[in-house]
């Protein structure tokens, strides 16, 4: 009951190795240098991840024949990198863009998420309405309504009525808190550990609170402000 | 411009295609170009209420599926002038009314100089509810003073605010509420909501109070809109409502029990 039986889907940085067919202006027939690739080491071709990467002065017709030829061959083309002039054509053939930009974008990204300010949201927050603040903070300003369910991985903070479910700490932090101005919750939980309203003990309902959980038992503790 | 008005709840039975035959009317009666539309298509009910049931011979489906234009489709009101309905259709279901259809027919009624589109939403959150507030500008929320109501309403709300177009382009629907049937004698005795309770939950700003009333029951009946009917309490309520939806400040009435004398309480009366 406590522990929550499945993990949800998550975004995070890995990074695998792919190949990068580097194709310049002036070559033999890349037909048959893959041919002759594949002839070789047919698994291995079949196996890798490939980005093609042209010259600049290859034409959007020979391209699209290139990877005709990478297709037919049963070469994994993921996308096309190199010059930013190819990057409409990639488009088109719905094939990824890869450049040295995406890079550092994501190198930002990561940097950004240790960093991560708390996500405001403004209510009412209305039934059948969830939020969820990920890596962060939730901060409501406003009322939650019966039905309404606001979550978050830090803190959850509400200035207002909340009348729906409260989860902070969802995947797993012990030291979460809610704060709550006026405290009617259907629900409340942190790090797991559940609360139903007729749990909560008595002088705590309609007033503003603060609730922790005491890890040792398990237990969640609440305070008047 | 055009202002697109939906009239909406969640949940069923709550007064709906009244409030909107209402909203409408008094509109169209303070000199505003109004047409109001039934989206409640398989289940029309707008044009009963109006009184014009016999007069329907295009409806808003076969305007969107292009078998008839906008002009044959319109039916004009005979005892108001500048008010228009446009019914449902009774054979087919929700799945014609389409996000480019429904957009086609508000910028051509906007083209032909309506000022106020009242889309008149069925009950549920599924496909007819949503096409009704996906182009709302402004939104009535039809509620009663009794709990699975307010919940439905706050519901839709929350459907509203995240599904309408205006907020998926980052703006916002205009609310208001409106709490009909509303009988002040039950709720002293604890029977129902008060509008206080009501207006706390849902967090909305009140246009009108419309209490429990005879004459709504009899106006649905004879096809008239119970805004019309201005002795009654209902259609005072409704005049009120509108009035506050176009910017006037009116004080609230009905809030209070009928007195009631002595022979109508031996009676039983309850009136």
């Amino acid at each position: 009951m406590n522990e929550k039986p499945t993990a949800d889907p998550r975004i995070r940085a890995n990074r695998y190795s792919v190949m990068t067919l580097e194709w310049p202006l002036v070559s033999g027939g890349l037909r048959e240098w893959l041919e002759a690739q594949c002839a070789k080491a047919p698994l291995l071709m079949r196996e890798i991840a490939v980005v093609l990467k042209p010259a600049e002065a290859h034409s959007d017709s020979e391209i699209i024949e290139a990877v005709e030829i990478i297709g037919n061959l049963g070469i994994g083309l993921i996308g096309l990198t190199g010059n930013e002039s190819h990057k409409p054509l990639a488009d088109r053939l719905e094939l990824s863009w890869i450049s040295s930009k995406n890079v550092t974008a994501v190198d930002d990204i990561l940097e950004q998420g240790s960093q991560q300010m708390a996500m405001i949201v403004e209510g009412p927050i209305r039934s059948g309405v969830q939020i969820y603040a990920k890596d962060r903070d939730l901060i409501v300003f406003g009322q939650v309504s019966e039905g309404a369910e606001i979550m978050a991985d830090g803190h959850v903070m509400i200035y207002g009525r909340v009348r729906g479910r409260i989860a902070a700490g969802v995947s797993g932090r012990h030291d979460a808190e809610i704060f709550c101005q006026t405290f009617e919750p259907e629900l409340l939980s942190i790090a797991g550990i559940y609360v139903g309203y007729e749990q909560i003990p008595e002088g705590f309902w309609s007033a503003t609170v603060r609730i922790r959980l005491d890890s040792s038992s398990n237990a969640l503790i609440y305070t008047t402000l | 411009m055009a202002t697109v008005v939906t009239v909406t709840s969640g949940k069923g039975g709550v007064g709906k295609t009244t409030s909107s035959a209402a909203l409408a009317a008094g509109l169209a009666q303070a000199g505003h170009k109004t047409v109001v539309i039934d989206f409640d298509v398989g289940l029309r009910n707008l044009d009963l209420i109006m009184g014009v049931e016999r007069r329907v011979v295009f409806d808003f489906v076969n305007v969107i599926q292009g078998e008839a234009t906008l002009n044959q489709a319109l039916i004009s009101d005979k005892r108001i002038e500048n008010l228009f309905i446009l019914a449902a259709s009774q054979t087919k279901d929700k799945d014609a009314l389409t996000e480019d259809g429904v957009e086609k027919i508000i910028e051509d009624l906007e083209a032909m100089g309506f000022e106020y589109i009242v889309c008149d939403s069925p009950a549920g959150i599924e496909r007819g509810a949503t096409m009704a507030l996906h182009f709302a500008d402004h939104a009535v929320i039809v509620t009663n003073p009794e709990v699975s109501s307010v919940r439905d309403s706050d519901r839709i709300l929350g459907i509203l605010q995240s599904k309408s177009k205006r907020a998926k382009e980052g703006g916002k629907v205009i609310e208001h509420l409106l709490i009909t049937r509303y009988d002040p004698s039950r709720v002293e005795k604890g029977e129902m909501l008060s509008m206080d309770d009501v207006c706390d939950i849902l967090a909305v700003k009140l246009i009108g109070l419309i209490p429990e009333s005879k004459a709504v029951l009899k106006a649905s009946n004879t096809g008239v809109p119970v805004i019309m009917d201005t002795e009654s309490d209902a259609g005072v309520a409704y005049s009120d409502a509108v009035a506050r939806f176009l910017g006037e400040e009116r004080p609230l009435k009905f809030l209070k029990p009928k007195k009631q004398g002595l022979l109508q309480r031996m009676l039983g009366g309850n009136d």
